[in-house]
C-alpha cells in the first residue's frame, strides 16, 4: 500500500497495553472494590475519565503517515471516533436487549464510551477514515495475513471486548438473584476480561510477527 | 451436477431417508412420553355414603344420592360408619419445609441437642405421651401445591394429570376439605395463598401472604401469628388452617445449618404453645380440638427441595389431641408413614368419607380413644374405598370372585398376581375381622383379643401392599424404556445429520465449480461458526431451569446477533467493493447475472447497499420491539412493558392498532402482488379475496368491541366463519390454479430459442412466478388469520414479526452470494422461534390463550378448539414455514445461470431439499437434547414445575415442524408436476 507502516517493537507494544492497563487498574482503585455493583454508572464513568485519555494519546502516537498526519489531528479523529463508536455500541446492545429504561440511560451511555474506547477509538486514532484498515480491521482474516503488528494491537483487543460482553451476559437470566447479575454489570465484567485477553493475544502475535521478520530477515 | 462428481444423493433417496428419520423421531418421543408420564385412571366425583358399603363388580354407577343437607349428611355418615366421629375441630398447622429429623431425629437417635433446645414445648409433648409424631414420607416433586394435594386427597398426581388441568389451579378432585364443608364445616386458611388458589371459594376468612420473596422469613410468619388471638376467640370455625412459610425460606436462605434456623423454630413452637394451650383452655365434651403439625417437605442440606431425596421427602406428621394419649410411647423410634396417610386417618377422625383417590393408610396411634371394634371399623373402610380405586385400575378384580374362590386359595400357596396377591390378603382380613363376632358371645377376653391383632395385622398388610402398588403406578419410571426411546431419538438425529451433511458437501462442491472464480474463499465464515455454536449454547442452556423458564432472552440473543453479524458481513461487503475498482467491475458482471424480479437490475450499487442496510436494521429494530412488548418468563415478569401500558391504555388506541396492522398487511401483500404485473384475473381476485378478508377482520375487530358487554357473540361469529370458508376457497384456489396461469414462455425470449437452455431458463421462472404467488398468499391470509385470532394486544407483534420475514427475504434476495443457502434458511428459523416469544408464549402452561380457541366456533369442539389453540400459540413458526415458500421463489432464480439444469429432479431437489431438511434437523437437535435432559432432571428440583411443561411445547414445535416441512414440499412437488406436465404439452405442440 501507499501507508508507510510504522514498525513497532515489542516492548513498545508491551508499553501501549500497559498503559492502558494501568488506567482501568487506576480507575478500579479509586473507585473502591465493589463500586462497580453498588454504582455502576459512578464506576463507569471513572472508567471512561481515566481510560478515555491514555487510550487516546497512545493510539495517536502510532497513527498511520505520521508526516501527513500530526498528533493533533489524530487526537481530533479520536475524539469523534469516541461519541459515534458509543452510539453504534449503544445500538448493538440495546438491540440485543438492553434495558431502555430511564433508569439505565446513564449506565448504558458510559458503557457505551468504554466500549467505543476499547474498539472504535484506537483505530479512529491510527486508521482515520481509510476504508481498507477498516475493513481489514472488521474482518477476522487479518490474523492470518496482516503484516502490520498495530493491527494486532487494534483488532485483537476490540474483539476480546466484543466477545466478553456477549458472554458476559449470558448469567443475566439466571435466577441466582447476585447483584452482579444487573445490566450492564456482568457485561462490563465480560467487556474487561476480554479486552485484557485480547492485549495479551495481540501481545503474542507481536513477538510472532517479529519472530517471522528476522526468519525473512535471514 | 451429473458430470460434477458431486456426491448428493437423488431426490427420491433423500426424501426417503428422511422420512424415516422423522418415523425413527415420532417412534422413540411415543415411547418417551409413555414411559416419562404415565396417567392413572382416576375416580371422579366426590365419595358418599356409598364409601360405607361394600363396592359391587359391574354396578359402576352406583345410584346417585340426593343431595342432603348438611346436618342430615353428618347423621347419615355417623349411622352407617358405625365410628363416632372423635373430634369437633381442626387446627392444621403447615410449618413449611420442616424437616422432620428436626423433631422426631432420625432412625432411633434424638435430634441434636440445639433442635432439641429450640422446640421444648414441642418436645415435652413428645415425652409426656400427649403427642405423636411420624416421618411422613412425601411424594416426588416435593414442592408445595403437588403436596398439599396428597395431604388433603390422600392421592398421588401424575404429571399429565396436572398438565391436562393447566387451565385451572383449583383442586377439583375429592378432598378432606371439601368433604368437610358439605358436612357443613367452616374452614378458615391463615397463611401460604397456595390454598387459595386451591380452593378459591371454601374458605368462610381467609388471609392468604405470597411465597414469591423467598428473602422474607419474619413478615411472612407475622402475617399468619397476629391472626391467632383473634381466631381462637371467635367459636364460628371448625377448621383452621395456618401455612407457615418462614422456615422454608430461612432454608432457602442458609441451608439447615443457618444461623437464623434455631429462632425461626423457637418462633413456631411458640406457635404449637399458644394453640395447645387455647384448644386445652377449651377443652369439653362439645368443642373436643385436634392440633395436627405437619410440613409438605423437608429440605436438603442447602436448603432446596424438589427432588426424591431422603431429606426432601422427610416431612413431619405430628398430632396432638386427646386420642393420641398413652400409657406408653417411644418418640425417637423411627415411625414411618406417608404423607398420604393423613387424609384417611383426618377423614375417619372427622367422620367424612375416605377421599375417592386415597392411596393412604388410617395411622393407628392416633385412634387410642376408639374401642377395638371401632378400630376395625376403620381399617375396614379404608380397605372397601381401596377396592373402588382397585377396581378402577385393574377392571378384572372383583373381590366377590374373591370369596367365591377363596378356598382354592392354600394358605401357603404363594400367589402368582396381582389379582390373586390382593384376593388372599383382603379375604384373610375380612375372615379375621367378621369372625371375632361369633367369639364376642363367649366373653373370652383373651380370645377376642388375639383375634383383633389377627385382623389388624391382616387389614395393614393389605392395606400397605395395596397402597405401594397404586403408588408406584403412579410415580415409578420404567428407566430402560427411557433409553430406547432416546437412543431411537439419538439415531433419528444423527440420520438427519448425516443426509443434511451430505447435501451441503454435494453443493459445496457443485458451488466451487460454478462461482469459483467469485467464491474462491471456501472457509467457514463468521456467521456459519455463530450458526454451530448458537446450537451449542442454546443445546447447553437447556439444563439450566433458569434458561428454561426465560428461554425467550436465548433465542433473542441468539438471532439478533446473527443479524449483527449480517450486518457487519454487510458493511464488510460495502467497504470491500468500494475498495477496489477491479472487484467493481466483477462485481457488476457477476450482480448482472444475479438480480432477480424481486429487486430490479436496475438498481445502482449503492441502492443496494443502502437497501441491504435497511432490511438489516428493520430486521433488528422490529426483533427489539417484540423484546419488549411482553416480558415473559418468570423473574421479570412483573417489570412494565408495551402490552401492559397499552392494557391500561384506552381500548380505542388498540383497536386502532389492530385496524393499523390489518391495513398494512393488506398493502404490503398488494404491493408484492404488483411485482407479478397483475393484469391477470385470477391475481385480481385473488388479491380481491385478501382485501374482503381484511374487511371482514376490521369488521370483527369493531363488533367484538360492540359486544363487551352481551353474553353472546352471534355476529362476531358469523363474521369469523365467513372468514374461514373465504380464506379456505383462496387459499385452494391459488394453490391448485396458480401453476396453470403462468406462461411456460415469455414473448421475450421467443426469438433466441435455437437451444435447450433459454426454454428451461424461462420454465423456471414461470415455476417461481407460482411459488412467488403462493407464497406471498399463504402468509398474507395468515396473517390475516393471526389478527383475528390473537389477542387485540397482539396485533402490532405480528406485523412486526411479517415485516422482519419480508425484509429477511429482500436482504438475502439482494446479495445471493453474501451468505450461503442453509445460513439463510437457519436464520429465518431463528426469527419464527424469537417471534414465537414476541407473541406473549411463555414456557408455562398458564400462557396459553384459551379465549381466542372459541373464536368462529358456534358449538364446542375439542378438535376444533385444540387446532385453533395449536395455530394461536405457534402463528409465529407456521408464518415462517409459510413465508418459506415464498422465499423459495425468490432466491432459486440463480438457477438460470445454470443451463444444463433439466432435469426437473435436480430442480426439485434444489428448491425443497435443504428448506425442508434444516428445520427438521433442528427441531431434532432441540428434542433430543431436551429429552436427554428431562431423563436427567428427572430428580430435579423443577421437574414437573419447568421441565416437564417445556417439553410439552417441544413436542408441540415438533408438530408444528412436520406441519410446516409438509407444506413446503407438497407446494413445491405440486408446481414442478403440474409444469413438466405443460412442458411436456408444449414441447408436443410445437413438434406439430
Amino acid at each position: 500500500m501507499g501507508d508507510e507502516a510504522t514498525q513497532v517493537s515489542a516492548s513498545s507494544a508491551v508499553a501501549v497495553h500497559a498503559l492502558c492497563f494501568a488506567g482501568i487498574v487506576a480507575a478500579h482503585q479509586l473507585s473502591g472494590r465493589g463500586m462497580l455493583v453498588s454504582n455502576p454508572a459512578y464506576a463507569l464513568r471513572l472508567l471512561v475519565v481515566f481510560e478515555a485519555p491514555l487510550v487516546i494519546a497512545v493510539f495517536s502516537l502510532l497513527r498511520r503517515n505520521p508526516k501527513r498526519c500530526s498528533f493533533l489531528k489524530a487526537a481530533a479523529r479520536g475524539l469523534l471516533g469516541l461519541p459515534i463508536g458509543a452510539f453504534l455500541n449503544a445500538f448493538g446492545a440495546i438491540v440485543l436487549g438492553a434495558p431502555i429504561g430511564i433508569k439505565y440511560w446513564a449506565a448504558t451511555t458510559y458503557w457505551s464510551l468504554l466500549m467505543s474506547l476499547f474498539t472504535f477509538v484506537p483505530a479512529a486514532c491510527v486508521f482515520g477514515a481509510s476504508k481498507v484498515n477498516w475493513q481489514a480491521v472488521l474482518s477476522h482474516s487479518i490474523y492470518c495475513g496482516s503484516t502490520d503488528s498495530v493491527d494486532y494491537m487494534i483488532s485483537a483487543p476490540a474483539h476480546g471486548a466484543v466477545i466478553g460482553a456477549w458472554l458476559g451476559a449470558w448469567p443475566m437470566p439466571l435466577d441466582w438473584e447476585r447483584p452482579w447479575q444487573e445490566w450492564p454489570i456482568s457485561v462490563t465484567y465480560g467487556s474487561v476480561a476480554g479486552h485484557l485477553i485480547g492485549m495479551a493475544i495481540s501481545l503474542a502475535l507481536v513477538v510472532t510477527h517479529k519472530r517471522r521478520g528476522r526468519a525473512k530477515a535471514d | 451436477m451429473a458430470g460434477g462428481g458431486g456426491a448428493s444423493p437423488s431426490c427420491a433417496a433423500v426424501a426417503g431417508w428422511t422420512v424415516t428419520a422423522v418415523l425413527l423421531q415420532v417412534v422413540g418421543l411415543s415411547m418417551f412420553l409413555y414411559g416419562f408420564f404415565p396417567v392413572k385412571p382416576t375416580l371422579p366425583g366426590f365419595s358418599g355414603a356409598e364409601s360405607y358399603r361394600m363396592p359391587s363388580c359391574g354396578l359402576a354407577g352406583g345410584g346417585e344420592q340426593p343431595a342432603l343437607p348438611p346436618d342430615q349428611l353428618r347423621s347419615l355418615y355417623r349411622e352407617l360408619s358405625e365410628v363416632p366421629p372423635v373430634y369437633d375441630r381442626l387446627v392444621l398447622m403447615v410449618i413449611d419445609g420442616l424437616p422432620a429429623e428436626f423433631v422426631l431425629g432420625r432412625v432411633g437417635k434424638p435430634p441434636s441437642k440445639e433442635m432439641v433446645e429450640s422446640m421444648p414445648y414441642t418436645q415435652s409433648l413428645l415425652a409426656g405421651c400427649k403427642a405423636t409424631g411420624y416421618h411422613a414420607k412425601a411424594a416426588p416433586p416435593t414442592v408445595t401445591m403437588p403436596r398439599l394435594k396428597a395431604m388433603v386427597s390422600g392421592a398421588i398426581g401424575g404429571f399429565l394429570d396436572v398438565a391436562f388441568n393447566f387451565n385451572t389451579q383449583a383442586f377439583l378432585d375429592d378432598n378432606l376439605l371439601d368433604q368437610l364443608h358439605m358436612i357443613g364445616y367452616k374452614l378458615v386458611m391463615l397463611g401460604d395463598e397456595t390454598w387459595i388458589k386451591l380452593f378459591p371459594k371454601l374458605f368462610w376468612r381467609q388471609d392468604g401472604v405470597s411465597s414469591f420473596y423467598v428473602k422474607d422469613t419474619v413478615e411472612v410468619d407475622f402475617n399468619v401469628s397476629r391472626h391467632l388471638e383473634s381466631e381462637f376467640a371467635a367459636k364460628d370455625w371448625n377448621m383452621l388452617i395456618l401455612h407457615y412459610l418462614g422456615l422454608d425460606h430461612v432454608g432457602h436462605i442458609g441451608g439447615r445449618q443457618s444461623v437464623l434456623m434455631p429462632q425461626k423454630l423457637k418462633e413456631m413452637d411458640d406457635v404449637i404453645r399458644r394453640v395447645h394451650n387455647a384448644v386445652s383452655g377449651l377443652e369439653d365434651n362439645l368443642d373436643r380440638t385436634l392440633l395436627v403439625v405437619v410440613s409438605d417437605h423437608g429440605m436438603t442440606e442447602g436448603g432446596n427441595h424438589g427432588g426424591s431425596s431422603y431429606e426432601e421427602t422427610d416431612s413431619l406428621a405430628l398430632f396432638i389431641g386427646h386420642s393420641v394419649q398413652s400409657s406408653y410411647c417411644s418418640p425417637y423410634d423411627q415411625n414411618e408413614a406417608l404423607q398420604v396417610d393423613l387424609a384417611p386417618t383426618l377423614s375417619l377422625l372427622f367422620g367424612t368419607p375416605i377421599p375417592k383417590n386415597n392411596i393412604g393408610v388410617v395411622l393407628p396411634e392416633v385412634f387410642n380413644s376408639l374401642t377395638d371394634q371401632q378400630k376395625l371399623r376403620t381399617l375396614e373402610l379404608n380397605s372397601l374405598q381401596f377396592l373402588r380405586l382397585l377396581q378402577a385400575q385393574l377392571p378384572a378384580f372383583c373381590f366377590e370372585d374373591c370369596i367365591n374362590s377363596k378356598y382354592g386359595l392354600g394358605i401357603d400357596k404363594i400367589p402368582q398376581s396381582v389379582e390373586k396377591k390382593l384376593c388372599h390378603l383382603l379375604s384373610k382380613a375380612f375372615d379375621s375381622h367378621h369372625p371375632s363376632h361369633l367369639h364376642q358371645t363367649s366373653n373370652v377376653k383373651s380370645i377376642e383379643a388375639g383375634c383383633n391383632r389377627t385382623a389388624v395385622n391382616a387389614y395393614y398388610e393389605f392395606l400397605r401392599y395395596a397402597s405401594e402398588w397404586l403408588s408406584h403406578r403412579a410415580t415409578n419410571k420404567p428407566f430402560y424404556l427411557l433409553v430406547s426411546a432416546i437412543s431411537l431419538m439419538i439415531v433419528s438425529c444423527l440420520s438427519l445429520m448425516g443426509i443434511v451433511s451430505c447435501l451441503l458437501k454435494g453443493k459445496s462442491l457443485s458451488q466451487f465449480e460454478h462461482h469459483s472464480e467469485w467464491n474462491s474463499d471456501y472457509h467457514w465464515h463468521l456467521d456459519e461458526v455463530f450458526i454451530i455454536m448458537g446450537i451449542f449454547l442454546y443445546v447447553s442452556s437447556l439444563g439450566s431451569s433458569s434458561f428454561v423458564e426465560e428461554e425467550q432472552y436465548t433465542w433473542h440473543y441468539l438471532t439478533s446477533t446473527l443479524y449483527l453479524i449480517f450486518l457487519i458481513k454487510t458493511t464488510q461487503s460495502m467497504l470491500r467493493e468500494s475498495n477496489s475498482a477491479v472487484a467493481r467491475a466483477e462485481g457488476k458482471i457477476f450482480h448482472g447475472n444475479d438480480c432477480s424480479y424481486f429487486t430490479s437490475c436496475k438498481l445502482i450499487p449503492s441502492m443496494r447497499d443502502g437497501y441491504k442496510l435497511c432490511t438489516i436494521i428493520i430486521i433488528l429494530v422490529s426483533g427489539r420491539i417484540l423484546r419488549a412488548w411482553h416480558q415473559g418468563g418468570v423473574n421479570w415478569v412483573h417489570f412494565p412493558d408495551i402490552s401492559k401500558s397499552l392494557a391500561q391504555a384506552d381500548s380505542f388506541v388498540v383497536k386502532a392498532l389492530q385496524i393499523i396492522s390489518v391495513l398494512a398487511v393488506v398493502v404490503l401483500y398488494s404491493v408484492s402482488l404488483l411485482l407479478l404485473r397483475p393484469r391477470k384475473l385470477n391475481i385480481l381476485l385473488v388479491w380481491l379475496s385478501h382485501f374482503f378478508c381484511g374487511i371482514l377482520v376490521v369488521l370483527h375487530i369493531w363488533q367484538s368491541q360492540i359486544n363487551t358487554s352481551l353474553p353472546t357473540k352471534h355476529s362476531t361469529t358469523s363474521i369469523a366463519q365467513i372468514f374461514y370458508v373465504i380464506a379456505s376457497i383462496s387459499l385452494t384456489f391459488t394453490f391448485v390454479a396458480s401453476p396453470w396461469i403462468f406462461p411456460i414462455h415469455s414473448m421475450e425470449a421467443e426469438p433466441t430459442s435455437s437451444g435447450s437452455s433459454p426454454k428451461t431458463a424461462i420454465h423456471l421462472q414461470g415455476i417461481n412466478h407460482s411459488m412467488f404467488l403462493i407464497g406471498i398468499t399463504y402468509a398474507a391470509f395468515w396473517c390475516l388469520l393471526q389478527l383475528l385470532l390473537q389477542q387485540p394486544i397482539n396485533a402490532i407483534p405480528l406485523l412486526l414479526i411479517f415485516l422482519q420475514i419480508i425484509s429477511s427475504i429482500m436482504h438475502f434476495s439482494l446479495d445471493k452470494s453474501l451468505h450461503k443457502k442453509w445460513v439463510q434458511i437457519v436464520a429465518m428459523q431463528l426469527l419464527g422461534l424469537s417471534g414465537h416469544f414476541g407473541l406473549g408464549n411463555t414456557n408455562n402452561l398458564a400462557s396459553i390463550d384459551v379465549a381466542g380457541a372459541f373464536i368462529g366456533i358456534s358449538s364446542y369442539s375439542t378438535v376444533l378448539s385444540g387446532i385453533l389453540m395449536f395455530m394461536i400459540t405457534y402463528g409465529s413458526p407456521l408464518l415462517l414455514y409459510l413465508g418459506m415458500v415464498f422465499y423459495i421463489s425468490v432466491i432459486n432464480s440463480d438457477d438460470i445461470s445454470t443451463p444444463h439444469q433439466s432435469k426437473w429432479s435436480c430442480i426439485l431437489d434444489k428448491m425443497i431439499t435443504l428448506p425442508c431438511l434444516l428445520p427438521l434437523l433442528i427441531n431434532s437437535i432441540a428434542l433430543t437434547s431436551y429429552t436427554i435432559v428431562l431423563l436427567l432432571m428427572r430428580n430435579h428440583l423443577f421437574v414437573w414445575s419447568v421441565f416437564s411443561p417445556k417439553y410439552l411445547y417441544v413436542c408441540a414445535a415438533t408438530v408444528c415442524t412436520c406441519a410446516g416441512v409438509f407444506i413446503i414440499a407438497v407446494t413445491a412437488v405440486y408446481t414442478c408436476t403440474v409444469f413438466s406436465f405443460r412442458m411436456r404439452n408444449y414441447k408436443d405442440k410445437s413438434y406439430n
